[in-house]
């Protein structure tokens, strides 16, 4: 086993709020992503692996150590939350300095941290010019870049962020999330990384972990989560736009047929057997939906579902064009604006949709 | 219709305050003439007793031994209430700030409650407990620690009506601390103590501060209780009480302007300290 | 906001509905007395006010006690309204209202007092203590004893006094300093009564005090031979013998007399007088008899010639020491 971290069937109660039997592992050179909505318990999760609440039954294991009974500060995690958590009353440099410093890497670790002394670190960041500065001074780049430095200076062996990047204008967001990639990657110390936002996810995440009411309902890698979502909820956190109910008509070996809206589609089966009275749900991305108009649509491939239909709405959405199309069932689709324009398309265009077996995901509940 | 206000008024207008770009709103102009009623209420009183003084009349007074052992005495004590206060009263306001536990409410209004009792009062509760047969009093006697008639019975006495003071403040101080950034110091290799003292304490100084000067200003005016457990040796307000019996108005207002002047010094000096630090050092 | 401001105009009206009647009650040219006597005197004299607002209705007495010099003082210094002094050392009065400008004329003695020592069941040698040994008991090491400061108060000077005459009844020489090393400046407040609580729980063992405090109280005390605790103007000559050195002065050994005065200027001077009249008159010697007082028929005054009418038959001149 990797030297990495592992929690395994970690369960706690936290007032009237219950985690049930989180299990997941994240290995070094790995960034998990625990997605969910608000209340479904990742910051607890991420402070139960910190070491802030006791649990009940389970076990977090970190760089191969058994830490369940540790206090935080053995447990070697590097911690950062909203906003950073710059100490205000110390500068950069004695922000650096206060972490205590540990031994380097456990053993068999497959991450090396630039050299833990404060001015090497913030050197590797680029911000020794900024030692003398207080933390209210410092643009939010800047303050992510302190926080990691003075996280690295303790020599974690597990790296934890809790929303750090919720409170920032979106464009902030953007930049800050590329910057941490590329340290996260540079670094290769294994991470757990706790978003409601699934953008975060698409970017950052090797593996992504799904959290409702306190329990996982699916993990997995990044791939796998996104484009095979166990179920409808999932889907929708996910970001998948379509998600339709229909019936199964037919089941062979490989394929599903569907009835949907008043359309029949053919689907990859699932590796889960469907409900025996047939009723399923479809996850169709939007990025899976192709969209031509009728004149100019290329042949049919064999084995794609084509359905005609007509533009029902164009939205803008941001450089993209929202375009929901009524084909029988009603489907989201997104327009390059240029494509939109070259293809005259308008309200009450007819159009013709493809959509590959493939990309029709279909899901139990 | 032209304008009823030429636009270039609010530039010319002397009262160019900084919040308010255009003309002070009625809001404003109240606060100030509120502020200024209640500093004048409480400052014309003391600049009157201040005025019935000449340097030589303080001088005169200052000479008195007695006057100035009673001003020392006052000073250490309100010093060592300001201590026990601080000493016991800072963690219980962590504990406050921090922890949530049944009837939590009830003991954070018991701190409040020395504010409510008279003085005399306190002064006798305390007298039974801390005197000669008291509870604590008689066992403390028996190792030698005496309250009737010594600087610990009158520091007993200051404490008690003033620890609320440190307590609640430290407590705001206190809560106005982001938990998560205690977190994120412990996973950065803090103990709990080390957090406490490098990251909660000094980032809650100001308000803490403020605390203990509030008890150490309350200490030094107490009399009600203190002159229950000690009349000898005298603090400062019971100096000036026994000068006022002896002499009249004259000597003891003389007295009440030197014990001002002294304890107006020391706060400034409490708050100079208060306001230091709490920023991160510029230059090194 | 409706219902504030109903309920504001119930209340004005129920105060305008209740106003005639309450004016109806007060009897015409309604007179507040201001009286400031020595704190010993608090209960005989609510007992007093209350006879004299039953005799004049229209009249209220309002009373402060506070230690006797310091009820001179408010006169004197804080320029304080009182229409009458009362106090607990007669010689209070020509000390500090005598002066120039004059707030007094006279006095008229009305009360008398001795000075004693109270004790608990719980005060150490309790048992054992009796009129012919207490200064034998008192002087015995660890025994606490209170007082009041003499520098500030009468008692605190009476108690000295007493002690030096006692000295000089019993023969025991060094009586009056082993009993004083009994009662250090711990144990001493300026007016005795605030060491009744300390004697309650227990802080002093013996608290010198007025008899007539003791009789308030219901506390046990030690009858002493009037030749020293100054109870008998009669005794006046012997009492000088008892001197206590204060930081005003050695005061040599006076009677404790109670001496009250219309102070001069006081705006209800009739009432005023009429409270004093009643004071040296036969209901006010009870009251001060069934509060433990000694009583005088009839009282003694000092310039009698400045005294207002009413009250010059019921005095006699002081006895001149």
């Amino acid at each position: 086993m990797s030297v990495g971290a592992s929690i395994e069937a970690l369960a706690l109660s936290l007032g009237a709020f219950r985690l049930k039997e989180i299990d997941f592992a994240v290995s070094s050179g790995e960034i998990a992503v625990i997605l969910g909505p608000n209340g479904a318990g990742k910051s607890v999760t991420l402070e139960a692996i910190a070491g802030f609440h006791r649990p009940e039954s389970g076990r977090v294991l970190i760089g191969g150590r058994d830490v369940t009974a540790f206090p935080p500060e053995r447990r070697r995690v590097g911690f950062v939350f909203q906003n950073f958590g710059l100490f205000p009353h110390l500068n950069v440099a004695q922000n650096v300095a206060i972490a205590q410093r540990r031994d380097g890497p456990v053993a068999g670790a497959k991450y090396a941290p630039p050299s833990g002394d404060p001015a090497a670190l913030l050197d590797y960041f680029g911000i020794a010019h900024l030692a003398q500065r207080s933390p209210s001074d410092l643009s939010p780049g800047e303050k992510q870049r302190v926080a990691l430095a003075r996280a690295l200076a303790a020599a974690p062996d597990l790296f934890l962020f809790d929303e750090p990047f919720s409170a920032l204008d979106a464009e902030t967001h953007e930049q800050l999330r590329e910057e941490l990639k590329a340290y996260l990657r540079a670094l290769a110390i294994p991470t757990i990384f706790v978003s409601h936002d699934r953008s975060d996810a698409l970017t950052l995440a090797d593996k992504v972990i799904v959290l409702r009411g306190g329990a996982v309902i699916q993990s997995g890698p990044a791939a796998e989560v996104f484009q095979k979502p166990a179920n409808s909820f999932i889907a929708r956190v996910v970001g998948v736009e379509n998600v339709l109910s229909g019936r199964v008509m037919e089941t062979s070996k490989d394929f599903l047929t569907v009835t949907v809206g008043d359309q029949v589609v053919r689907a990859v089966s699932p590796a889960s057997a469907t409900p025996s009275d047939g009723s399923v749900l479809l996850g169709i991305r939007a990025e899976d939906v192709e969209i031509d108009p009728v004149h100019t649509a290329p042949p049919r491939k064999a084995g794609t579902n084509r359905l005609p239909g007509r533009i029902a709405q164009l939205r803008r959405a941001g450089p993209l064009v929202g375009v929901t199309v009524d084909c029988g069932l009603r489907l989201t689709a997104y327009l390059l604006g240029s494509q939109v324009r070259k293809m005259n398309l308008e309200n009450g265009s007819p159009v013709v949709v493809e959509i590959k077996p493939e990309a029709i995901h279909v899901m139990s509940d | 219709m032209h304008a009823k206000f030429t636009p270039g008024r609010a530039a010319m207008s002397p009262w160019r305050f900084r919040a308010a770009p255009s003309r002070p709103g009625a809001l404003y102009l109240l606060c100030w003439f509120a502020g200024s009623v209640l500093i004048a209420f409480l400052v014309i009183p003391l600049i009157a007793l201040a005025l019935t003084q000449t340097w030589s009349s303080l001088a005169a007074i200052a000479r008195m031994t007695d006057v100035r052992d009673a001003i020392m005495l006052s000073i250490e004590g309100a010093f060592l209430s300001a201590l026990c206060a601080a000493l016991v009263g800072v963690p219980l306001a962590y504990a406050l700030a921090r922890t949530a536990f049944p009837g939590k409410g009830v003991i954070a209004a018991l701190i409040d409650l020395p504010l409510a009792v008279p003085h005399t009062v306190a002064g006798i509760a305390l007298l039974m407990v801390f005197g000669r047969q008291g509870t604590f009093g008689q066992p403390l006697q028996s190792i030698g620690l005496k309250f009737w008639g010594t600087i610990a019975g009158i520091v007993v006495a200051m404490l008690f009506v003033s620890a609320p003071y440190t307590v609640n403040a430290a407590r705001i101080g206190f809560e106005a601390v982001d938990p998560r950034l205690e977190k994120v110091a412990r996973s950065l290799g803090l103990g709990p103590w080390r957090t406490f003292f490098r990251i909660t304490l000094p980032l809650a100084r100001r308000s803490i501060m403020t605390g203990i000067t509030l008890t150490y200003a309350r200490s030094i005016s107490e009399f009600g209780a203190v002159i229950i457990l000690a009349y000898y040796p005298m603090t400062a307000p019971v100096k000036i009480y026994e000068l006022f019996l002896r002499f009249g108005l004259e000597q003891s207002a003389a007295a009440a302007v030197l014990l001002l002047i002294v304890s107006l010094s020391l706060f400034v000096l409490l708050r100079t300290l208060a306001q230091r630090g709490g920023q991160p050092q510029e230059s090194r | 906001m409706k219902r504030s401001v109903c309920l504001s105009l119930a209340t004005l009206g129920l105060a305008g509905a209740l106003l005639p009647a309450a004016l109806a009650a007060q009897p015409a040219n309604p007179v507040t007395l201001s009286i400031f006597a020595a704190g010993t005197l608090a209960v005989p004299f609510r007992q007093v006010n209350a006879l004299l607002e039953k005799k004049y209705p229209n009249v209220t007495v309002q009373a402060q006690f506070g230690g006797s010099v310091m009820m001179a003082k408010k006169i004197t210094d804080l320029h304080q309204d009182a229409d009458l002094l009362a106090v607990a050392d007669y010689n209070v009065i020509p000390k500090y209202m005598f002066g120039n400008p004059a707030h007094a004329s006279w006095y008229a003695g009305f009360a008398r007092n001795a000075i004693t020592f109270v004790y608990t069941d719980k005060s150490k040698f309790a048992n054992e203590i009796n009129p012919q040994n207490w200064y034998k008991v008192l002087a015995r090491p660890g025994v606490e004893i209170g007082r009041s400061n003499p520098d500030t108060d009468p008692s605190g000077y009476q108690t000295v006094q007493m002690l030096n005459l006692a000295e000089k009844f019993y023969n025991e020489p060094g009586l009056e300093q082993k009993i004083l090393a009994n009662a250090p400046l711990t144990n001493m407040r300026d007016t005795e009564t605030s060491l009744i609580s300390a004697l309650q729980l227990g802080q002093i063992d013996y608290l010198a005090i007025y008899r007539s405090d003791a009789l308030q109280h219901h506390l046990k005390f030690i009858d002493l031979p009037a030749k020293i605790d100054l109870s008998d103007p009669a005794q006046s000559a012997y009492y000088q013998n008892g001197v206590a050195h204060t930081k005003n002065g050695d005061l040599a050994g006076k009677p404790i007399v109670y001496a009250a005065t219309v102070v001069n200027g006081s705006k209800n001077a009739t009432m005023a007088v009429n409270y004093v009249a009643l004071l040296l008159g036969q209901q006010g010697q009870a009251v001060m008899k069934t509060n433990g007082f000694g009583t005088f028929s009839p009282a003694f005054a000092v310039h009698v010639a400045a005294m207002p009418a009413p009250l010059k038959s019921l005095v006699q001149p002081w006895p001149s020491s």
